[in-house]
């Protein structure tokens, strides 16, 4: 098992970046995400907003790798629970792939809280949990894995860049 | 953005729209007054859920992961 985190600072206020959380995909930074699904999503008694997503994935994986893993599926799926409080400002997210999960696990959670000392930054805090399941070179794949999860931290902090960024060209163009 | 089920994008997209509007102009903005949503929401989510036992979409029974919670193998 392995347990990655991170933290990262976005220079916008928090509702700007929760906005664009919400509507993340697509953006050119993260291809393999194909489709986005709302399962669930309610009120609760004190405001806050809870959703249930369901995230597909395609990675392309080539045949004889999908026949090595034992799926005949080209499509992953990661099941998404988030929780929006407008009135403490935070955004919370937890995700977990729902398939391969034999395989391998990657839970990860989210935080979005505007910065203490500075309510034009947003900080995100990130942390996820990988565990390669029944692989004798488990312990060296767990560590792949963190290293490719710091990679795509990257690229999720440039889509919600992105897409702040789109949303302000359009409101400027009109 | 397509949805799981080809079928369900449209109605994925309308409802988005009315959901990104609602929670951009009300829901942060602390205004509690109803959901707009909730028609287009049931119509995508008829597609969504025929579109989710079509692929066999393994969406229930799986916990997150809390403090003392552990996934259950599939």
């Amino acid at each position: 098992m392995k347990i990655w985190s991170t933290e990262h600072a976005f220079s916008y206020p928090w509702e700007t970046v929760i906005k664009a959380a919400m509507r993340k995909y697509p953006n050119p930074m993260n291809p393999n995400v194909v489709g986005v699904d709302v399962l669930d999503r309610s009120l609760d008694s004190e405001g806050r907003l809870h959703s249930h997503r369901l995230l597909s994935t395609e990675w392309g994986l080539p045949g004889i790798v999908r026949a090595i893993l034992g799926t005949n599926h080209t499509q992953t799926y990661v099941k998404e629970l988030s929780i929006v409080d407008p009135s403490q400002k935070k955004m919370e997210l937890c995700s977990s792939n729902i398939t391969l999960t034999n395989l391998i696990s990657v839970d990860e959670r989210l935080v979005y809280r505007p910065h203490p000392q500075n309510p034009e930054v947003t900080v995100l805090t990130q942390e996820a949990i990988i565990t390669v399941k029944g692989v004798s070179l488990g312990s060296y794949l767990e560590g792949m894995m963190v290293r490719s999860m710091s990679a795509n931290a990257r690229k999720g902090w440039d889509a919600i860049e992105w897409i702040i960024q789109n949303s302000e060209r359009e409101r400027s163009s009109l | 953005m397509n949805s799981v089920g080809e079928a369900c994008t449209d109605l994925k997209r309308d409802y988005d729209q009315c959901f990104n509007r609602w929670f951009a102009e009300k829901f942060l903005k602390g205004d509690r007054s109803g959901d707009p949503c909730t028609e287009t929401f049931r119509k995508y989510q008829l597609c969504v859920q025929k579109a989710i036992k079509e692929k066999d979409i393994p969406v229930d029974g799986v916990e997150f992961m809390g403090p003392n919670k552990d996934k259950p193998e599939s």
